[in-house]
């Protein structure tokens, strides 16, 4: 620690810090455009001068490490004249056009020119006008405005890792070069805007619509992912104008999927009144009306319920109540990207924080495209390498990560067993066990050596391994999920608390569904097949789109048409064209809840958008329903509501008492699931691996124009093998005959070296979608 | 004495004398009284009537949507909505003021930075109607290019004392 004074204050801070951070701390006001806490220091603004008495000069605080008993003063005649001359010569080639510029009321050049500037400016020379550059469609630019802060160079270098822009040139020449294509690769590039402290990179979907001054704020949790980031959500009137990340939320930046998907919010797409299905289509009705349909369809039917987890804690709790008033007999699927049903040894979720699993000796992550399935976990994976750290990932295709990556193997699904009992044998030689290692190591012949690099991790004091899809999504999940806990038990990672088992969930929630849900979640494909085979009469999907997300479009599509449909949900999606009843529930963003993230930290939504017709919370429609069924409701209101929840996660209740940010909640453990693999042989060449691409997935991003029109720009082919594959199979690339157990299909086939072999990768769902139902398959000959 | 010349004056109605002294007077002074609507009073150049949206004169509008005369309108009669142009210029794609609700303070027009809306001499424009006092953008360029020789003639009068 080192004291110093800081306008004759005495303060202690941490030894390293710098005057600038140690000034914020203690909320001494020193100005500064080129800092920023996320970003290394560049101190090419020079706005943050202070004094440090005895020094002849005044010193850049912002790269002038404290010292001790260091006198700093930040507000002097002379440092008023500093900054002054510093705003002039900043403000030389900036156009005086605030009034057009959407940073206006909310831009530090504006409010450092009102406290520190000149009255008048004394340039009257030609100003220069400096070329824009097309950064895609989310970040517009008017780079005659940039102030060369390089905030946006460090950004795309540090941050995004895309790299490969600077700045070029000198004094008036000088310009922000390479940006170009570059920022547009990242699905973080809508933070640039955030970052710019002046109009030269403003967010293009917002630009020119409204002002600062004009929006509301809505403090509320992001639900496109499970990493659910701390948003603002930014409204005037009804309307939804751009979601930003919480200044004061934990992580400083949000990816574009969840900044750009506000679009949705607004779209057409949104179910704003129940609607009935008549013979020309959709006709609008009354509530009372629609319930009284609802109760027909439904009524004394065999049920399949199929539900989204990214409703808040409340709206998913109500689902749980109305199937145990009205439908106890019906079945009840929510992951859409899970084909093994058995218990996993650790539940879906975190049990390590992201800033936990940044600082463990290793991590390991196992098959995840985790640059578009957690963007803002891969973005702390990314600043760990930076730093020298190492990060491993085993997986079918090599993902790009925008980062280095300390080891990496390609492997194909069928061999996870073959690797964990590789890992588990070099563990066992080592003479570390665990009790029930032998009976998994035993049923296992094979070995891959790709186990290596992961038990060499777990021999590491802290190892936080991060299962990805791949596993989860494989046909003997609970095997391998087994596998990986015996080996963490044996290498002796703590059992409770931070021990490095972190299985990444489907959605939000994950707590909470395990916890509510554990006893009665069925498989999708199961739920569909038993629709498609008269098992099941009607079906209600609750904010769930299977036929555009997830692994089982093809029994989904197969059940579609052939029993009733009741569909509650927020917005349209592909399954909306089978409803035989749509009831309109709010948005995320429109009700007062809880959310639980995958890290199991709880945030409450307390003042959410307005509602723009007739959509109701989800646990009013549930509830609705009840009533509509003849039942009596068993809450009437939140209270009495989150007193239910607490019966079956009794660590909410503390979390609704108190303001704590950090209340965490742990992931649950099933310590008697011991699946052991069976051992059967593989009947087909190849395995299929489908891709979770973040501008495809989710019904939400389907109806945002923005995210569209990104995805467009990311993508694949459709259907990706390695060279050798396709070599092997005797084929050459072009429209190839996909042989499945489910029939054969026509694909055009394109390759990658970054797909292992032996794997058949669907890039594209949306086209190939029906292939990723399947979990094996082999090529045939060309049409 | 007090009481005797009260009541004189009392008996007498000398107030009554005074107040009829001074009709008099006026009664054959010259009268000062405007014939409105045939006769009119001179206005300042800094009257606050009507308002107009002003085009430059190449028939560009002058509005940049910059919304600073929404923000400071204290009687929040202004409503304001922009987008980009195709040409890439901010410009409104809706204007209202409404008149009902204007105080006629003129800050708008001091915030204004391209002198694009402007209070003009123009007072006459009562309605039977609440609606008509609804003013459009379309409704407010029209008073503008209607007035356009008056404002600048206003604006230059006030120019030397700004």
């Amino acid at each position: 620690m080192t004291t110093l004074f800081i306008n004759d204050e005495e303060i202690t801070v941490s030894a390293g810090t710098s005057i600038l951070e140690a000034c914020r701390e203690h909320g001494a006001d020193v100005p500064y455009f080129c800092y920023h806490p996320e970003l290394s220091v560049a101190a090419n603004c020079r706005m943050c001068l202070v004094e440090v008495e005895g020094w002849n000069k005044p010193a850049a605080s912002c790269c002038t490490p404290v010292g001790e008993g260091m006198k700093v003063t930040t507000q002097s005649d002379a440092l008023s004249k500093d900054r002054e001359m510093m705003m002039e010569y900043l403000l030389i080639h900036h156009p005086l056009d605030c009034p057009v510029c959407d940073q206006g009321g909310a831009c530090k050049l504006q409010d450092y020119t009102m406290e520190h500037g000149a009255k008048h400016g004394r340039y009257a020379e030609a100003k220069r006008a400096v070329i824009d550059h097309d950064l895609g469609p989310f970040v517009s630019t008017c780079m005659t405005r940039c102030i060369h802060c390089t905030r946006c160079v460090r950004f795309a270098d540090e941050v995004a890792g895309t790299g490969d822009m600077g700045v070029l040139n000198r004094s008036d020449h000088m310009r922000i070069e390479g940006i170009v294509e570059e920022a547009l690769e990242s699905e973080l590039s809508g933070n640039l805007a955030d970052i710019c402290p002046v109009g030269a990179l403003l967010d293009r979907p917002s630009h020119d619509i409204t002002r600062p001054w004009e929006v509301t704020r809505h403090k509320s949790t992001c639900t496109q992912c499970p990493q659910g980031c701390d948003i603002v959500i930014e409204s005037r009137g009804d309307e939804v104008i751009r979601i930003k990340a919480d200044v004061d939320g934990v992580e400083p930046w949000i990816c574009d999927r969840g900044r750009y998907v506000h679009d949705a919010f607004r779209a057409e797409e949104r179910i704003l009144k129940p609607a009935i299905r008549e013979k020309s289509g959709f006709v609008e009705v009354s509530w009372d009306e629609s319930i009284e349909a609802v109760v027909d369809l439904l009524k004394g039917k065999r049920v399949g319920i199929v539900f989204s987890p990214d409703w808040s804690v409340e709206g998913l709790a109500s689902i749980r109540l109305l199937h145990d008033t009205v439908f106890q007999d019906a079945k009840v699927a929510f992951d859409l990207h899970r084909r093994d049903m058995r218990v996993f040894v650790f539940e879906e979720g975190f049990s390590m924080s992201s800033a936990q699993i940044a600082d463990a000796d290793q991590v390991v992550i196992l098959g995840s495209d985790l640059r578009q399935r957690l963007p803002i976990l891969m973005q702390g994976l990314r600043k760990r390498s930076n730093e020298g750290k190492p990060v491993i990932r085993i997986g079918a295709m090599n993902y790009r990560t925008n980062s280095e990556l300390s080891a990496d193997a390609l492997i194909r699904p069928r061999d996870w067993v073959a690797v964990i009992a590789r890992a588990m044998q070099q563990l066992k030689d080592l003479g570390k066990t665990a009790a029930g290692m032998d009976a998994w190591l035993e049923k296992v012949e094979v070995r891959h050596e790709a186990g290596k690099l992961l038990a060499d991790a777990l021999l590491s004091d802290s190892c936080a391994l991060l299962v990805g899809e791949e596993i989860r999504s494989h046909i003997d999940a609970a095997v391998l999920i087994h596998g990986l806990d015996l080996m963490m038990r044996a290498a002796g990672h703590a059992e409770a608390g931070s021990d490095g088992r972190n299985l990444i969930p489907e959605g939000m929630n994950t707590q909470l569904l395990s916890a509510a849900f554990g006893d009665i979640r069925a498989s999708v494909g199961d739920l569909f097949d038993a629709a498609n085979d008269g098992d099941l009469d009607a079906l209600l999907l609750i904010g769930s789109d299977p036929l555009g997300d997830g692994l089982f479009s093809m029994q989904a599509k197969r059940a579609m048409g052939k029993v009733p449909l009741v569909q509650v949900g927020a917005i349209m999606g592909e399954v909306s064209e089978f409803a035989d009843v749509i009831l309109p529930a709010a948005a995320y963003s429109e009700v007062e809840g809880t959310f639980i993230n995958m890290e199991g930290r709880i945030r409450m939504a307390e003042h959410p958008l307005c509602t723009i017709g007739e959509e109701r919370p989800l646990w009013k429609v549930m509830m609705r329903m009840i009533q509509g069924f003849g039942k009596d409701v068993p809450v009437v209101d939140l209270l009495e509501l989150r007193t239910r929840i607490e019966g079956f996660l009794p660590e909410m209740a503390a979390a609704w008492s108190t303001d704590d940010h950090d209340l965490c909640l742990s992931v649950a453990r099933n310590r008697d699931a011991d699946s052991i693999s069976d051992g059967i042989e593989p009947a087909m060449s190849l395995d299929v691996v489908s891709r979770y691409s973040m501008y495809r997935e989710g019904v939400w991003v389907r109806a945002s124009s923005y995210l569209v029109e990104a995805g467009s720009i990311h993508a694949l082919d459709d259907v990706l093998v390695h060279p050798n594959t396709l070599q092997a199979a005797g084929l050459n690339v072009g429209v190839c005959k996909v042989r499945t157990a489910s029939g054969d299909f026509d694909y055009h086939i394109g390759v990658r070296e970054d797909v292992a072999e032996g794997v058949l990768f669907i890039a594209k769902r949306g086209i190939a979608g029906d292939l990723s139902c399947e979990v094996m398959a082999s090529l045939g000959g060309g049409q | 004495m007090r009481l005797i010349k009260h009541a004189l004056k009392t008996w007498l109605l000398w107030e009554l004398v005074k107040g009829l002294a001074l009709t008099m007077r006026y009664f054959f002074k010259k009268s000062i009284t405007v014939e409105y609507p045939e006769e009119r009073t001179p206005l300042s150049p800094r009257f606050r009537g009507l308002h107009a949206l002003r085009r430059y004169d190449s028939g560009e509008e002058r509005c940049i949507a910059c919304k600073l005369c929404e923000v400071i309108c204290p009687a929040l009669a202004i409503v304001i909505e922009s987008e980009e142009r195709e040409d890439g210029s901010r410009r409104t794609t809706r204007y209202d003021i409404d008149m009902t609700k204007c105080i006629y303070c003129g800050l708008c027009q001091e915030a204004c930075p391209v002198d694009a809306i402007v209070e003009t001499q123009h007072f006459e424009y009562a309605s039977e109607t609440r609606e008509a006092l609804y003013y459009t953008k379309e409704m407010l360029l029209e008073v503008g290019e209607q007035y356009e020789a008056q404002i600048t003639a206003n604006i230059k009068a006030d120019a030397p004392y700004r």
